[in-house]
């Protein structure tokens, strides 16, 4: 059941409840933090290999803490979610290791699309 | 560049005017202090000014010290022209808010030099404060897509899991994607803002405002 587990970060409530809702719908078990120090909290405990993160956390930024989910994950694919981003941060983005992001609003059915597509590709990998 | 000569002595007035325009500049004449304070009101007022110290109704220094007094959009680059050469005299014209002055008679290679270095101030100043504008721009609309944009992901959110539960021959159904569509249109605008990198304006009712779509092109 591994495979089908998510773990989303942002620091509002509404926005995890929403994007909890879509994940469920779609068939996913759906985690939330909403700081990236809770996160690295529930990774002590549980494995994740698909993330969703607001870059814009208090403490810790999603930009660090993907950093640290691919350094301990390598496999790991990692989304980030977010409400502005520069130029200069979507390039850092790519540096810290997202596989991709989305600009607030984002359509819920994308977010479930690259879900989707995450968990294909680590099914791909571990074929092979 | 458009610059504006203040002289009252009509032959030193057209001879200014004449090398001004040989030079390249886009000259603009005033008869006197007064006419050229005028002319200054005007939205699209040169930036560049010789003027003359010795003139009827007010004075070159006069002139300078009312400009300076003003709150202005951009920025101006005065050069005072002046028969007083001692020292007194051209502290006194820079205190009123001269740039730079030049000594009657000139020399028309020292003029062209001074005024030179007037359009290369100008053009500076006004970079830098595009630039101070563009930075100013880019802080709110941070501000502004950060804030906006979370409610935004909520209320198009939940009306996506809404929608996920209608039929379409529901009658909430269109209303609902009324609503979505809408608020699509908020969303590109923030998309918009998030890819503002230059800053232009357009005219909106007396004003300027920020031309969203060429500053984001």
């Amino acid at each position: 059941m591994k495979e089908k587990r998510i773990l989303v970060v942002d620091d509002e409530p509404t926005i995890l409840n929403l994007f909890t809702q879509a994940f469920e719908r779609a068939g996913y078990l759906v985690t939330t933090a909403e700081t990236a120090e809770a996160a690295l909290k529930i990774l002590e405990k549980e494995s994740f290999w698909v993330f969703f993160l607001d870059l814009n956390l208090p403490g810790m930024s999603g930009v660090d803490l993907c950093r640290q989910i691919r350094h301990q994950y390598p496999m790991a694919i990692v989304y980030a979610v977010t409400g502005y981003a520069s130029l200069f941060e979507l390039s850092e983005c790519r540096d810290a290791g997202f596989e991709d992001y989305f600009t607030k609003p984002a359509k819920l059915s994308d977010l479930v699309e690259a879900a989707d597509n995450a968990f294909k590709k680590l099914a791909r990998w571990k074929k092979r | 560049m458009r610059i504006l000569i203040a002289e009252d002595d009509i032959t030193s007035r057209a001879m200014l005017q004449a090398v001004l325009t040989k030079w390249g500049y886009h000259v603009i004449t005033a008869k006197n202090g007064e006419e050229a304070f005028r002319m200054f009101q005007d939205s699209d007022a040169p930036q560049l000014a010789v003027l003359d110290w010795e003139m009827p109704e007010m004075d070159g220094a006069d002139l300078c010290r009312c400009l300076r007094q003003q709150e202005r959009r951009e920025p101006l680059y005065l050069i005072l022209l002046t028969s007083r050469d001692d020292a007194g005299d051209i502290v006194q014209g820079l205190e009123a808010g001269a740039d730079d002055y030049i000594a009657k008679p000139f020399d028309t290679a020292e003029l062209k030099a001074r005024v030179d270095v007037g359009r290369r101030m100008i053009s500076l100043q006004n970079e830098m404060q595009k630039r101070e504008k563009l930075s100013g721009i880019l802080e709110l609309a941070g501000a502004v897509c950060h804030e906006l944009n979370q409610p935004l992901q909520s209320v198009f959110g939940y009306s996506e899991i809404l929608l996920m539960d209608l039929d379409a021959d529901d009658g909430n159904y269109e209303t609902l994607k009324k609503i979505q569509h809408e608020i699509g249109r908020i969303g590109e605008l923030t998309r918009k803002i998030m890819k503002i990198t230059r800053y232009q304006t357009k005219p909106y009712l007396k004003s300027q405002i920020v031309d969203i779509d060429r500053s984001s092109e």
